[in-house]
């Protein structure tokens, strides 16, 4: 039986139908719950928060949303073991609910992905982002190979991960610094970073490895038709069905379909 | 030199400040009325003059279709007040100054001020103000909480 997967929609929310079609794609019952059937979330096994703007960003990115009544369903999912994907909005959402990195109380954030360096504009630029934890720190994460890359696109104005020094520190040792962005070769510097995120993060995960929090949008780089030009895009050249296929960032959802098997 | 602030809020309907309210009523937070600003503290010369008209001058902190401004009596918060504050270098502050300036300003402090009132219109006390910014206005991590 396919595990059934909530992708719970705020108002605001904008990337809930590529999120849908990757997680369909993969093999998974995945299904929009719209806010006002936020009764619904508990019978899912696994929740993808998607990308957008929940509640116009009103206080902070993700801090409505991460109150909501609807969060209630997946903060319990989350200290029940079961997976929670958080993707650019939903990320912001996870760190403001204390979900991710998870070192301090429920619903009091120790971090939080805010406005980007160096002028505080959004940014839309593609970007690839490299596995750098163990892939098995995550059930998410533990079908990538070690050190993996995945494309997506950077597309936020709040995408910088801040933090006290101390709290920072715990993301480090605590191995919650689950990808960071890197070149095309693996490589990192401060220009492979697109908004000056602190320690370089582009994703972060909690103690116990079922939350992971991305900020860029691997679900946008997802298909083959999304970048024609790399290898196996040019081998589909002409061939609609390859063209189709799930490639790149579909390597994050693919790991998550597995990982929902482990837990 | 001297410290000034001045509020700028929405003249028009606030849906921030009434999806806050939602969200501490949820939250327990004892307050029938929630009202938002952006609050400006500068440091400016002894001798600036129309400090008021400089801010609303400088379209990248005003729109006179929906602001309205005023000088505060003093540059704190008031009773039911908190003021929200940026830690770190705030990339949003340069770019809300950058290119327009206020004449007479050294330097600019951004802070996002809340007033909570309670069922009779009175400030809430210090107490509920404080859980209001603990529980959802003040992340902590990037954020500071005056009251």
């Amino acid at each position: 039986m396919k595990a059934r997967v909530a992708i719970p929609v705020f108002p605001g929310t904008n990337s809930e139908e590529e999120t849908l079609r990757i997680l369909r794609d993969v093999g998974l019952d995945a299904e929009i719950v719209h806010w006002s059937r936020g009764d619904r979330l508990f019978q899912y096994d696994a929740f993808v928060l998607p990308g957008g703007f929940a509640y116009e960003d009103r206080v902070r990115a993700g801090a409505i949303a991460a109150h909501d009544r609807m969060m209630d369903a997946v903060v319990d999912a989350a200290i029940g073991g079961k997976l929670v994907l958080g993707l650019c909005n939903g990320a912001q959402m996870l760190l403001e609910a204390g979900l991710v990195p998870g070192t301090g109380a429920i619903r009091r954030p120790t971090a939080a992905f805010t406005h980007n360096g160096p002028d505080g504009k959004f940014v839309c630029r593609h970007v690839f982002v490299k596995l750098s934890v163990a892939p098995e720190r995550s059930p998410i994460t533990a079908a990538l190979a070690p050190g993996a890359l995945i494309p997506a696109w950077a597309a936020h104005g709040e995408g910088r991960l801040a933090a006290p020094p101390e709290h920072l520190q715990e993301i480090v040792d605590g191995g919650h610094l689950a990808f960071v962005y890197t070149h095309a070769n693996g490589s990192t510097d401060a220009d492979a970073i697109p908004n000056q995120s602190a320690l370089g993060a582009a994703a972060l995960v909690n103690v116990e490895g079922n939350v992971l929090a991305i900020m860029p949008h691997p679900e946008r780089d997802a298909w083959t038709f999304n970048h024609p030009d790399s290898p196996e895009g040019r081998a589909a050249r002409g061939n609609a069905e390859r063209m189709l296929r799930p490639s790149g960032g579909a390597a994050l959802f693919e790991s998550f379909a597995k990982g929902l098997a482990l837990v | 030199m001297k410290t000034r602030a001045i509020e700028i809020r929405l003249k028009i309907p606030d849906n921030a400040a009434y999806t806050a309210m939602a969200a501490l009523e949820r939250l327990g937070v004892a307050a029938e009325r929630v009202e938002r600003a952006e609050i400006w503290v500068f440091e400016v010369e002894d001798d600036a003059d129309g400090l008021l008209v400089e801010v609303m001058r400088n379209e990248s902190l005003f729109n006179p279709n929906k602001h309205a401004a005023r000088e505060l009596e003093t540059p704190s918060p008031r009773a039911g007040e908190v003021w929200i504050e940026e830690l770190g270098d705030d990339p949003d502050l340069r770019a809300r100054l950058g290119g327009k300036g206020v004449r007479g300003v050294r330097s600019a402090k951004r802070y996002v001020g809340w007033r909570l009132l309670d069922r009779q219109g009175k400030p809430v006390t210090k107490d509920v103000a404080q859980n209001a910014a603990d529980v959802l206005l003040c992340n902590p991590a990037i954020e500071r909480a005056l009251l």
